[in-house]
């Protein structure tokens, strides 16, 4: 396939100035592209030319960190090249735009953090995204489910692929390779006989290290040849000092043990100071997406302790290769997950260890890679089943209508159906009574259910349908065929009756098979609906809200353009269609009921 | 021009008062060259260093004006731009009218930042420091914020609103007082220790109980009305960027407004205000609260709401928070210590205040 993949406005590729999204990116292109012609749309940068081909993949870049401008960059570019699929990266706000220019591509998205949020992406474009977009894979569980928890409707095209490591970039502190490398950087800074703690991150009240600050005095008591590294770029800046950062520094300098920070290190060598330690604590306090320092901990075969919160804690199988700090906003509890480890010296070096051999085994960049390609040909499976079924529904329609010829046996059918047809419609108005009473109950998703409802249920139900009249023609046919053999003395009587009963035989599991599929699918449509309709505990939902746009803003001020007015505008616009419905609703799920009753016996 | 991006520069002993650096007086200079202005002086009157934004005073064949350069992100420079276009052309508010490029543009784009040009209003006085002149800022905030309702920015600017944000401004000062509690602890030998610890407990349970509070007032319907309906906070406001002027109140310095509840301005105006007195005054808190009123209604919700964000501690956490920089200079400092003796009973006499304005607005829609 030709393949667009769009990079977010933020960094450019490669990655040479980090981000996460740039180094899964870089990660992958390998060898996603011995498969697909690929060609790579991100931002300029004065160190990198506008166009270039590399191994095969095209790069374009276009000017970027406001997204408005890129957004404007991309979709000339995409207007003027064609690509049979295009994957865009953590920006769903692009894949509108895009769809307006590229009618024809598959859209396949990323998510890396929370740009479905209702902050950052209105939710009716949101809901428009996910109807345009055929899959989405997200780099942890926890960033999918916020998704279905906003968005129910997008489950199934959710699917999560976890990001890979270079395995021969990090490599443990004891490989051949780095052992030197090890040896110089403890020495250059007063780390010989030591047991060095690393944190790397972002110096912000999100990533929390100030909690493993505040946990050394106590530590320190019990464990006296500690010392502290932290990897942070912001930690000498003059400028940009935030109120955070003021806090670590002065909490730092008082502490007990010896402090290393080491200011901006180039991604390139970022792997050398995990070389150089022995365990390695996230302190993450908000709910991230999951951190990329667990797979770069488990390559360089550390141990981890980690927090309970996002997709952190999806990489960690405990005792084995690290420890989940439950309460993170406690410092006594890094205190105590610490302790645990270090005070146990074989157990530290087996979660080295199995660090290390799960890097090994499951986050490598071939294995991203190969689940990415999966997800790229479903998409592309999908599309073509869709097409394919739709020209069976013509087909049949167009028999039925035009051969004069089988009409009999066309009304045969119709009378033998009529049973089937019953017991189905039974089953479908069934579904969407219990569908609407619980649906009173569940106002919010009361639209978008219907709408679900409504045209899954109808669409799922006619497909089976038009399918069991086209198995039922052509069995009918065959038999037909085999009559005038038999008229033409071709075959015998006895030849004849065993293909007929065979025939029928087949026609009648096959009939089988599609009643009870489609009564299956009508089921689990069903259930699905009143599962993503079932009123959410709503305090918690807020609650949880909340909670999730303040790490946003923390994390992406730039990225805070969106309209909040409307937001809140559509929500009480919403309120009150919903107040004028709720009189008429009794009278709508009568119609409703009879809508579909009334459709199918057309 | 276009290669230059404006960043914020250093002050030292070394630079005079208002030093900008040279390729910004440059690029100002190539910016006025968009207006069709001749400029007869043009002078630094106030800089933001750490932010990397100024403002020049200029006199030209048509006036006095004021040139700005906005440190802020563009496209959120995009958003008070437009706010103050539109309460000057849609509403005739009087803030300083924005004098328009050659092209017909609001602003011009020079080293990555915007800058503006708009009338220098001559003559401004600030209002007497009285009960009087809180009175005439509290009814001038009231108009400002009627006439701000409605405001719908331009399509690429960033949405400045604050509205949903004050459950997270309250964790936050929660969060702070925290870190002051560890930072006196971890620097126990100071003077100041010992007294901010003696009172952070105290402060922290205000901090919660407020927000406690919010999370179950009014709040989450007030701001379901959205940011149009609400309009825009200054949040500067105050004896300098509320002036009077020949035909009345004049408010200047729009470059920071935001959408929000508007009673966040006047919460701010009282309670600095009741700093400078040293002690809160029910007589005061009353008038300044009913001049608003008079020009801006507050229903009983929004007065529940006022009455909470009241409660918190701001002056305590306002002055305290610097203690994270040079928590030894700050903290050893002989004001600091003078500083939050002053704050505790200043807030002591915050409360019986807050007990007896709490039912003022009972009956009103």
């Amino acid at each position: 396939m030709k393949i667009l993949m769009i990079c977010t406005e933020k960094l450019p590729i490669p990655p040479v100035l980090g981000g996460a999204i740039q180094t899964y990116i870089a990660g992958i292109l390998p060898h996603i592209s011995k498969f697909h012609d690929i060609t790579v749309l991100g931002i300029s940068d004065s160190s990198l030319p506008e166009q270039e081909t590399i191994n095969g993949i095209h790069y374009v870049r276009v000017p970027g960190k406001i997204f408005e401008i890129y957004r404007e960059g991309v979709v000339r570019y995409v207007e003027s090249n064609q690509f049979d699929l295009i994957h865009i990266f953590n920006r769903p706000r692009l894949v509108m735009p895009i769809r307006n220019v590229a009618p024809k591509a598959k859209i396949t998205l990323s998510m890396h953090n929370d740009m479905f949020n209702p902050e950052k992406i209105d939710p009716e474009e949101a809901k428009a995204v996910l109807g345009e977009v055929s899959n989405i894979v997200t780099v942890s569980n926890y960033v999918g489910n916020v998704i279905r928890d906003l968005y129910p409707e997008a489950s199934p095209k959710i699917r999560t692929i976890y990001s890979g490591v270079d395995t021969e970039r990090f490599l443990p502190g004891n490989h051949p390779k780095m052992q030197k490398i090890r040896n110089e950087i403890r020495r250059a800074n007063g780390l010989e006989n030591k047991t060095v703690i690393l944190f790397a991150g972002r110096l912000s009240r999100n990533k929390g290290v100030d909690k493993l600050i505040r946990a050394l005095p106590e530590l320190s008591k019990k464990f006296k040849d500690l010392a502290l590294v932290i990897v942070g770029s912001k930690w000498f800046s003059q400028e940009a000092v935030t109120d955070y950062i003021a806090y670590v520094r002065a909490l730092a300098k008082k502490l007990p043990v010896p402090v290393v920070t080491t200011g901006f290190v180039s991604p390139d060598e970022i792997q050398n100071w995990f070389a150089a330690a022995d365990l390695f604590v996230c302190t993450s306090q908000w709910q991230e997406p999951l951190a990329r320092v667990h797979y770069e901990t488990m390559a360089a075969g550390l141990p981890i302790v980690t927090t309970a919160r996002g997709g952190n804690p999806e990489v960690i199988l405990i005792n084995e290769n690290g420890l989940v700090v439950e309460n993170p906003e406690d410092p006594s509890c890094f205190a105590e997950k610490i302790s645990q480890i270090l005070s146990d010296k074989s157990l530290m070096r087996r979660m080295g260890e199995k660090g290390r051999e799960l890097a090994v085994s499951r986050y490598q960049w071939d294995r991203v890679a190969s689940e990415l390609l999966e997800v790229w040909e479903q998409s592309k499976a999908v599309e073509q089943e869709k097409t394919d079924e739709e020209h069976v529904v013509e087909a049949v329609t167009v028999e039925s209508v035009t051969e004069e010829g089988t009409k009999e046996q066309v009304l045969d059918v119709s009378a033998e159906m009529a049973s089937i047809r019953k017991q189905l419609e039974a089953n479908f108005v069934q579904n969407v009574l219990v569908l609407q009473a619980k649906l009173e109950k569940a106002e919010e998703k009361e639209e978008l259910a219907k709408h679900i409802a409504k045209e899954k249920l109808e669409k799922k139900m006619k497909k089976k349908l038009a399918k069991l009249e086209e198995k039922e023609l052509e069995g009918k046919k065959k038999i037909a065929e085999l009559e005038a053999t038999l008229a033409s003395g071709e075959i015998g009587q006895e030849e004849y009756e065993k293909e007929q009963a065979a025939i029928q035989t087949q026609l009648v599991e096959m009939r089988a098979k599609i009643v009870e599929e489609a009564h299956e699918q009508v089921d689990k449509a069903s259930k699905e609906i009143l599962e993503k309709v079932t009123p959410k505990r709503e305090s918690e939902h807020k609650k949880q809200a909340v909670e999730q746009s303040n790490i946003v803003y923390e994390d992406n001020v730039e990225q805070s353009n969106v309209v909040y007015e409307d937001n809140e505008d559509a929500n009480v616009r919403k309120k009150q269609r919903d107040k004028k419905k709720s009189g008429t609703r009794k009278q709508k799920k009568q119609k409703n009921a009879n809508i579909w009753v009334i459709s199918s016996k057309k | 021009m276009e290669k230059i991006v404006i960043e914020p520069w250093i002050v030292d002993e070394l630079t005079h008062e208002f030093f900008v650096p040279d390729y910004i007086e440059q690029l100002a200079e190539e910016v006025l060259k968009s207006y069709d202005l001749s400029v007869r002086s043009i002078q630094v009157v106030t800089t933001k260093p750490d932010k990397g934004g100024a403002i020049w005073k200029l006199e030209t064949n048509s006036g006095p004006k004021s040139l700005k350069l906005l440190h802020r992100r563009p496209t959120r420079s995009l958003f008070s731009l437009g706010a103050q276009e539109y309460l000057v052309d849609v509403q005739k508010a009087r803030v300083p009218p924005i004098i328009k490029t050659k092209d017909g543009s609001n602003y011009v784009e020079a080293g990555g930042k915007l800058w503006f040009v708009a009338e220098w209003i001559e003559p401004l006085a600030p209002v007497t420091k009285d009960l009087e002149g809180a009175k005439q800022l509290c009814y001038a905030l009231g108009e400002f914020h009627r006439l701000s309702k409605g405001y719908i920015p331009p399509e690429q600017a960033e949405i400045a609103s604050r509205l949903r944000k004050w459950p997270k401004s309250y964790e936050k000062v929660i969060t702070k007082m925290d870190w002051f509690r560890s930072i006196a602890k971890a620097y126990e030998e100071t003077a100041a220790s010992s007294h901010l610890l003696n009172v952070v407990d105290i402060f922290e349970e205000q901090a919660k109980r407020s927000l406690e509070r919010i999370n179950q007032s009014s709040y989450f319907e007030l701001i379901k009305q959205g940011n149009a309906y609400w309009g825009l906070v200054h949040q500067d406001y105050g004896w300098s960027n509320g002036q009077m002027g020949e035909n009345g109140m004049w408010i200047i310095d729009l470059d920071g407004v935001a959408f929000d509840l508007p009673i966040r301005d006047l919460r701010k105006l009282i309670s600095g205000t009741m700093a400078d007195l040293y002690r809160w005054d029910v007589e005061w808190v009353r008038e300044m609260i009913k001049a608003y009123h008079e020009a801006n209604p507050i229903s009983a919700s929004l007065y529940e709401v006022l009455m909470i964000d009241l409660s918190l501690p701001t002056e305590f956490y306002k002055n305290i928070k610097e203690v994270v920089y040079e928590p030894e200079l700050f903290l050893n400092e002989p004001t600091t210590t003078q500083l939050i003796q002053t704050i505790v009973e200043t807030d002591q006499s915050k409360w019986p205040v807050l007990e007896e304005i709490e039912n003022d607005w009972k009956g009103v829609e």
